[in-house]
């Protein structure tokens, strides 16, 4: 699972901690999603996208290979 | 420590543990002076209640989703694992105090060799058990660091 949260923090001028606590969650959390070490729930990533007001979909993108290889 | 309005801070939870860890050591020794399983054995539920207690009142102290999963999967694996060996000295305890008759008899003068006495099945336990912790703390460590915990980037 792809994702360009680090490109919608850096829109809005956000620090991981901020979004981490903004969303509840640690920033080692939002570090590891970034790096695409851990594939949030969905409930996550809806917090996520709305945070940024945008659809999920423009945030986080399915990539078949590389979930596969994450399953691993 | 620090409390405000029945509420900890976590470094104040990690002292309260060490406190109750050397308390527990302490009662350890008293109850063996005094042959008193029951009083380590209520001591240390006592203990557990106590720390799990503390640990809903820690306000700094955030498990997200991540943290879960990683707790959940060191725990299966070393489940797994711990079972097992747990099974397998349990059963071969349980075969020698059954005393399961063989075909053939020793020959005179000749032990059996016994390699589970039922006084030494607490020390086994508490063995599985250490072994256990041990078990967990590595998978703990193996799940976090695939899941990113010691990662770092540029801020």
């Amino acid at each position: 699972m792809k994702n360009k949260i680090k490109v919608f923090r850096a829109m809005h001028d956000m620090t991981q901690e901020g979004l981490a606590h903004a969303i509840g969650v640690n920033r080692q959390t939002i570090l590891a999603i970034e790096k695409g070490k851990y594939v949030p729930s969905l409930d996550l990533a809806f917090k996520i996208a709305r945070y940024f007001k945008v659809n999920v979909e423009e945030v986080f993108i399915y990539d078949d290979e590389i979930v596969a290889e994450s399953a691993k | 420590m620090s409390y405000t309005k029945g509420h900890m801070k976590k470094n104040s939870f990690y002292l309260l543990i060490g406190c109750v860890a050397i308390a527990l050591v302490l009662i350890f020794w008293e109850a063996d002076e005094i042959r008193s399983p029951l009083l380590i054995m209520t001591a240390f539920v006592v203990a557990v209640a106590l720390i799990l207690f503390a640990r809903s009142r820690v306000t700094d102290l955030i498990q997200d989703e991540r943290d879960i999963k990683i707790t959940e999967q060191a725990m299966t694996r070393t489940m797994l694992v711990f079972w097992v060996a747990f099974c397998a000295f349990s059963i071969g305890a349980v075969v020698q105090m059954l005393q399961v008759p063989t075909f053939s008899r020793p020959p005179p003068g000749q032990h059996i060799v016994t390699l589970l006495s039922p006084r030494l099945m607490g020390f086994v336990q508490l063995g599985l058990l250490c072994f256990m912790i041990f078990l967990y703390v590595g998978f703990r460590v193996y799940y976090a660091r695939k899941y990113g915990e010691w990662d770092t980037d540029e801020e």
